[in-house]
């Protein structure tokens, strides 16, 4: 690789002496690895999904032989012939034929009953809590605490990128990093290669060097960018912004730039397309087979491309709905959800008990998995990342990854 | 750097004089202005060359111009965003004015005073909130620390921004007291919970109410507090007074205007800091503190020649004032959103981190692309900027090499540009340089 095609020349304030500065092969470029391992143990990836408006959970995951789902559902009660049977109890909605495949293959897990102590039915609130990792008020999200402890580590590279045309959510509010939006592959792409000339000396300036390295490397991660995104995956990928948001971010796990955490979502912004308060059948529909199909094709790219199992998917969203529909053929904000795990290295099936419908809280399901749990799972288990440093706390891990 | 331990105050915070060892040179007035405005075009950089630091200097600190009037002009501007609940419009504006301000210092020091009292429109959501903010900013960014600290205790936006518009005797806010001692005056650590907490009782009975500050006195606590070895029925005025004697308070925030003009790279020695720290203290005047440091010795220094790293708003306004031009702010404003410098959207309450935090890989890969964009004749920028154009107007009278009267204006260094190269290329790689990411 040429790097140099000028040189600058040293300068001080007092002169600018004239000096030859031969081009000088950069051995401390080739030195400088890219890929370096932002604070995790591991090269694996985590994707999340983020459902926004509050998923309805129960025609998600439908509890198809419990005559109280049918009862409290007299028009959003789904036909049972129509639903992909995981168990004799439980069934996926029939617009997730792809998730049911991914389920029989052992690449998908359902976390069932997770939610969030003191869960709120205010959209806004509720995901605060989410994006938090806390329901005490906090200044960052938990990904942007992940990525500042990246920085404190004195890493220059990108440990979470946001994948995604939506407003910047809140979970990426960050004390000192600063996360990048990389919808396209273009956007971590050079349109012009820079050239930063001859190595300059750290103890000289700091400042010069730090920002000479890591412009060394930026120009390493748009040529791989750059590659990867020339590539045509063999598996097609539906048209849905999801997926095709997905599609991005599996090129950017195949360009191997160092980014472990990747956000993007379903719904899109306001209060999101998951909240049906009325004729919620069209909608959620249509939604849930955006979901099922996109993280399908995409779990299928990453198998061809041989990089599953480096990737976990993980869904989320800030409630489920209310167990009752309301009279307008739609639901109230719940509470308790299911979490949809997607990935190569899953133990698979179904992960801790159904939430009963009965015992309820305000007419929703009670949790009883606290989500911090499955952040802490995907921190702890499966970046290798401390979760107590992210999250605050030390939460249980749940069991359910094969690592 | 070590050098700074060691160095003597009082040659320090001596104006600097040019002579035989420390000549004024085009490197001297380029650094000058990167610290004390966004930048510099030519002829300014050939006009402070004629005239000498002094002079120099005194035209950045009193404009010649119709400071005053130019400012008018622009508040109206910043009027005419009306209440949206977006702060883009203002953004915009913003950026604007700091192009063509009489005096860039002044909005250097707003900038600065926007991450030090962190107020976020994510939080606010009201441009007619964070336009008043600001303007109180501007009205002391180079005035009185203290009136400033008083005003922004009652700028509705900083309240609404600390979720603190209801500061009730039964409930006084301990997060607004916190905020105010550890970030705005004294700093982390140096007061303890209990201070806190008496603090925050003289500040019951401020409320915003339909858009303003309200004083209701019998939400006031006006029982006696005991702060810092003073006891007496405090006011919030009382209180900042007290916070104001506290050394702490002058130390912070001198130091926080060394790492903004003088260097970032390493904290200063006590003793260098000590009689800034002194006089300071006398009556928060800012405006005499930056003339103390934009005059020094040390600030003309080597150990304070690119130790620090350009904000966003500095790279690219750094471009746009070298090259004459001006370009679409609001487009300006979005990309300096994604570098990380989102105006009016400070990340958290402690504002931006600055230093080494503004470049990862991902950030400098879009400094170039936005360097690209703003050089490029087409595009979102439309050619906004022309390089030769600049070329032509100086280059025959600077008599120098195409590429190297670039890496004059921009850099004030000396370069070998590869045979051959264009002019474009030669001026894409001196702005994308690691000396240009450097202020």
């Amino acid at each position: 690789m040429t790097m140099t095609r000028r040189s600058f020349l040293k300068t001080t304030l007092e002169t600018s002496a004239m000096m030859s500065c031969m081009p000088m092969v950069p051995d401390w470029l080739v030195r400088s690895s890219l890929a370096q391992d932002p604070s995790g143990n591991n090269d694996r990836v985590l994707v999340l999904v983020q459902l926004t408006g509050g998923n309805d959970g129960l025609n998600t995951v439908v509890p198809y032989e419990d005559p109280v789902y049918a009862n409290s559902r007299p028009t959003l009660r789904l036909p049972v012939s129509d639903l992909h049977k995981i168990s004799d109890q439980l069934a996926f909605h029939p617009r997730m034929a792809a998730f049911s495949r991914l389920y029989k293959d052992g690449h998908l897990s359902i976390l069932q009953g997770v939610g969030c102590p003191d869960s709120s039915e205010d959209h806004a609130v509720a995901l605060r809590h989410w994006h938090q990792a806390d329901t005490e008020d906090r200044q960052t999200g938990w990904l942007g605490r992940l990525a500042d402890h990246a920085r404190l580590n004195h890493q220059t590279g990108v440990p979470v990128a946001l994948v995604s045309a939506i407003k910047r959510p809140f979970i990426l509010t960050a004390q000192q990093a600063i996360i990048p939006r990389i919808d396209t592959p273009d956007k971590m792409t050079l349109v012009r290669p820079t050239d930063t000339g001859p190595k300059r000396d750290a103890q000289t300036n700091g400042f010069l060097s730090l920002v000479q390295e890591t412009s060394a490397q930026s120009r390493i991660m748009s040529d791989r960018i750059h590659q990867a995104a020339q590539i045509q995956a063999g598996d097609a990928y539906p048209s849905f912004a999801l997926a095709q948001n997905l599609q991005t971010i599996a090129k950017l796990i195949r360009a191997d730039v160092g980014v472990r955490v990747f956000f993007t979502e379903l719904g899109g912004d306001g209060f999101g397309g998951f909240d049906n308060h009325a004729n919620q059948i069209g909608n959620h529909c249509a939604l849930l087979h955006q979901l099922s199909e996109s993280v399908g094709a995409f779990v299928a790219d990453l198998k061809t491309q041989g990089l599953l199992d480096r990737v976990l998917v993980m869904t989320f969203s800030e409630f489920g709905r209310t167990v009752n529909e309301n009279g307008r053929r739609g639901t109230g904000h719940g509470a308790a959800a299911p979490v949809f795990l997607a990935g190569g290295k899953l133990k698979g099936g179904l992960i801790g008990q159904h939430p009963s419908l009965t015992d309820l809280q305000k007419n929703s399901l009670k949790h009883h998995t606290d989500f911090r749990q499955v952040y802490a799972t995907a921190l702890d288990t499966w970046l290798g990342i401390d979760s107590q440093a992210v999250l605050g706390q030390q939460f249980d891990t749940v069991d359910c990854l094969n690592v | 750097m070590d050098t700074q331990q060691t160095l003597d105050p009082n040659w320090a915070w001596a104006p600097y004089r040019p002579s035989t060892e420390h000549p004024w040179t085009l490197a001297r007035a380029g650094h000058l202005y990167r610290r004390a405005a966004f930048g510099a075009n030519w002829t300014q950089l050939q006009q402070a060359l004629v005239h000498g630091p002094r002079k120099t200097i005194d035209g950045l600190l009193t404009p010649p111009a119709d400071l005053a009037a130019f400012n008018r002009t622009y508040d109206d501007y910043d009027r005419s965003v009306g209440s949206s609940e977006s702060a883009d419009e203002l953004r915009a504006w913003w950026l604007r004015r700091m192009l063509l301000t009489p005096c860039p210092l002044l909005e250097k020091m707003t900038l600065f005073w926007h991450s030090h009292f962190a107020v976020s429109n994510g939080v606010v959501k009201s441009a007619a909130f964070m336009r008043q903010y600001l303007q109180l900013i501007r009205s002391q960014a180079l005035g009185s620390f203290h009136t400033l600290v008083q005003d922004m205790v009652h700028d509705p936006a900083l309240l609404i921004g600390m979720d603190a518009i209801e500061n009730r005797k039964s409930r006084p806010n301990e997060s607004l007291a916190r905020t105010l001692i550890e970030d705005f005056t004294l700093g982390t650590g140096a007061a303890t919970d209990q201070d806190i907490r008496q603090a925050a009782r003289a500040f019951t009975g401020n409320f915003v109410r339909r858009g303003r500050f309200l004083f209701i006195e019998r939400e006031h606590d006006d029982g006696d507090k005991q702060l810092f070895g003073q006891t007496g029925p405090f006011t919030d005025k009382d209180v900042i007074s007290i916070l104001l004697e506290q050394p702490a308070t002058a130390e912070h925030i001198v130091h926080k205007v060394y790492a903004w003009l003088l260097n970032e790279a390493s904290p200063p020695s006590d003793s260098l800091m000590a009689p800034l720290t002194r006089s300071f203290a006398r009556d928060y005047n800012m405006s005499r503190l930056v003339e103390t440091m934009l005059r020094s010795n040390l600030f003309f220094s080597e150990a304070c020649y690119r130790q620090r790293i350009k904000c966003p708003v500095e790279y690219a306004l750094g471009m746009v004032q070298g090259l004459e031009g001006m370009v679409s702010t609001t487009q300006l404003a979005t990309d300096l959103a994604a570098l990380g410098q989102n105006l009016f959207h400070p990340p958290t309450l402690r504002g931006w981190p600055g230093k080494e935090a503004w470049i990862n890989q991902a950030t400098l890969i879009q400094r170039a692309n936005l360097a690209h964009a703003l050089l490029q004749g087409s595009g979102p920028y439309q050619g906004k900027l022309d390089a030769r154009a600049i070329l032509e107007k100086y280059a025959h009278t600077a008599n120098q090499p195409d590429a190297q009267f670039f890496a004059d204006l921009f850099l004030q260094q000396a370069m070998t540009p590869a045979s051959g190269e264009s002019i474009e290329q030669s001026l894409y790689d001196i702005v994308t340089s690691p000396e240009f990411n450097l202020a």
